[in-house]
């Protein structure tokens, strides 16, 4: 493969919940700019997985985590053995916060904050210490327009977020995961609730913002991968079946027959 | 010469079971209808009895003046002014205790056995009976804190009955505040507090301060909890004025005033105690409407 400097690599990642182990030892490298897809069937472990990456697993009390995440070379996990997420080290980092801005991440469902559109752009901008009006409304302005959400709501930027489709709200989260500028931006299964014709809206995007950042995209949806996703990882009840270019994982002789037979749709 | 029926206007006519069914519908709506009439109906009567009885007594006077003749006639500004003492001090201590508690306990905490045992006392605490905080009131704040029988001591001794509830509430309307918005506001590395305040906060505060304020009810109606604490029987203050008591006085109040006319005073003109109630209940149905407007205004600004 190309030597593109992994934006993030992952080492020997293992997150249980109390006794239910969610991901065994997997390890993988994230390379920059480019699409980077996450399949497996249901409960595999792929949402625990951005999880650990973003860190907010650790707003889940019973989670353990071993393993190492480096982002830039940079470790922001690091535990040798299963180690409860309150006691995990904030690895020199002056707060998870900081770090956490700079991943977008967009959940399966669509959440509008029960605020206007504008202050659902700018919310995590403002507690970041942005104040300056128009400053903010640049922001507002770019962030929508590049979750291609501008010109249907530019007219009624005071709305409540709540109150727009399912699909509108998704690209709202989308916008709002743009809002602080991340280097990564995480969407999990980001389809399951919204029309085909928005989807296909939303992957265009995609393919623009992979110029800026680096995208990690979890579907359950196997040709969504395979249409945008330059490298595919296949995981499997936690653990990683394999990862590969998404040419390779889809053509039929990928290296382990589980990942064929469910690309090929024979179970998942 | 008129047409047949089509064979489609048949299709959407009523059918017997339809019939039937749109016959007990209306049945039910009406058995519904009464059931909530039979809960408001005898409001309304015992409103409209206290009223007729307290008419000759009420009046602006009966309101700011003092208790003339051994209480057997005149005002209940004492009391009046009391029990605004009791409920507004309680409230000062107990709200913001109660609430950050619930805030702890809701978003905060873990979930193991201390947490579980907190969660147990707050319920538990809520169904203690009146009389039994009063007597804690009494040991704990009269006698060892040696605070003495007073404004403090008896408005402590309600905060203490009113936290356990105030809690549950703010709890509840806390948690009705889904996941997802704070799960989105982490993902986006805004801290918890800066959650707490923008997100959950804000999103709860109706059902917050309505379940603050429903507890004034409960303080301004109680005579055991402040009875052994801070009230007395009888005590002179200046006709309408504010700042009759301090905290370390003791006071009258309308709950106990009420029960005192009625039991202990013979010979007190029959509209006094009526009036005395009607004052106490409107003291309470105030801060309820209150409570509904506040509500009214926060609900517009409730978003999903
Ligand atoms: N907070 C939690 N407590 C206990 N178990 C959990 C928790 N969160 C997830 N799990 C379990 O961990 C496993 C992996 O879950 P995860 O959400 O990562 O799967 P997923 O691949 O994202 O599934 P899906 O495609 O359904 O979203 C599942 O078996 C799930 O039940
Ligand atoms: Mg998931």
């Amino acid at each position: 493969m190309v030597d593109l400097p992994a934006k993030i690599r992952v080492e020997g990642l293992g997150v249980s919940y109390g006794d239910k182990i969610a991901l065994k030892d997997l390890s993988l490298q994230i390379p920059a700019n480019q699409i980077f897809g996450i399949i497996g069937p249901a409960q595999s472990g792929k949402t625990t997985f951005l999880k650990a990456v973003n860190r907010t697993i650790d707003f889940v009390s019973n989670a353990t985590v071993k393993g190492r995440v480096l982002m830039d070379n940079q470790s922001v996990l690091d535990a040798s053995s299963f180690t409860p997420v309150k006691k995990l080290s904030n690895n020199g980092m002056r707060d998870l916060c900081g770090y956490r801005r700079r991943i977008g991440m967009v959940a399966p469902l669509p959440v509008g904050l029960p605020m206007t559109i504008y202050d659902n752009v700018t919310f995590a901008p403002r507690q970041a210490g942005i104040r300056k009006k128009d400053e903010l409304d640049t922001l507002v302005e770019r962030c929508l327009t590049q979750a291609a959400l501008w010109d249907e709501v530019k007219d009624r930027l005071d709305t409540l977020g709540t109150k727009l489709s399912g699909g509108q709200q998704q690209r709202l989260t989308i916008a709002r995961a743009l809002s602080h500028e991340p280097e990564v931006l995480c969407l999990d299964e980001f389809s399951i609730a919204i029309d085909p014709v928005t989807t296909m809206r939303i992957e265009d995007v995609l393919k623009e913002l992979k110029a800026e950042m680096t995208i990690i995209l979890v579907t359950n949806l196997v040709q969504q991968a395979r249409r945008l996703a330059k490298r595919t990882a296949f995981i499997l009840n936690g653990e990683l079946v394999e990862e590969d270019t998404t040419k390779k994982i889809f053509s039929g002789n990928a290296s382990d027959s589980r990942t064929n037979e469910f690309v090929s749709g024979i179970f998942g | 010469m008129s047409t047949p029926p089509t064979e489609n206007s048949m299709r959407f006519a009523e059918t017997e079971l339809v019939r039937k069914k749109q016959l007990s519908e209306r049945i039910a709506q009406f058995a519904f209808l009464m059931m909530t009439l039979a809960m408001v109906l005898p409001l309304l009567l015992i409103v409209t009895y206290l009223i007729y009885k307290a008419m000759p007594a009420l009046s602006l006077g009966f309101l700011f003046d003092l208790p003339s003749r051994g209480m057997r006639a005149g005002g209940i500004w004492p009391a009046l002014l009391g029990t605004i003492y009791l409920v507004v001090v309680s409230l000062v201590i107990a709200a913001p205790i109660g609430v950050l508690a619930a805030v702890y306990l809701n978003e905060y905490a873990q979930d193991n056995w201390f947490t579980r045992i907190i969660n147990l006392a707050v319920i538990n605490l809520a169904g203690v009976p009146s009389i039994v905080h009063a007597l804690f009131g009494l040991g704990a704040f009269v006698l060892f804190a040696g605070i003495g029988r007073s404004v403090l001591a008896a408005s402590l001794t309600l905060a203490v009955m009113t936290l356990p509830v105030i809690i549950a509430s703010t709890k509840e309307a806390l948690s009705a505040v889904p996941m997802s918005f704070r799960e989105a506001c982490w993902n986006m590395g805004v801290s918890r507090w800066k959650t707490i305040r923008g997100v959950v906060l804000p999103n709860s505060i109706s059902g917050i301060l309505t379940g603050i304020i429903l507890q004034v009810s409960r303080a301004a109606g109680e005579t055991a909890p402040i009875m052994f604490t801070g009230a007395v029987f009888y005590k002179a203050v200046q006709k309408g004025d504010v700042f009759a008591y301090g905290l370390l006085d003791q006071c009258m109040a309308l709950a106990m005033h009420l029960f005192t006319i009625s039991t202990q005073v013979p010979g007190v003109d029959e509209a006094i105690p009526f009036a005395t109630a009607v004052v106490l209940l409107g003291t309470v149905l105030l801060v309820n409407a209150a409570a509904i407007i506040m509500r009214i205004i926060l609900r517009t600004r409730k978003k999903w």
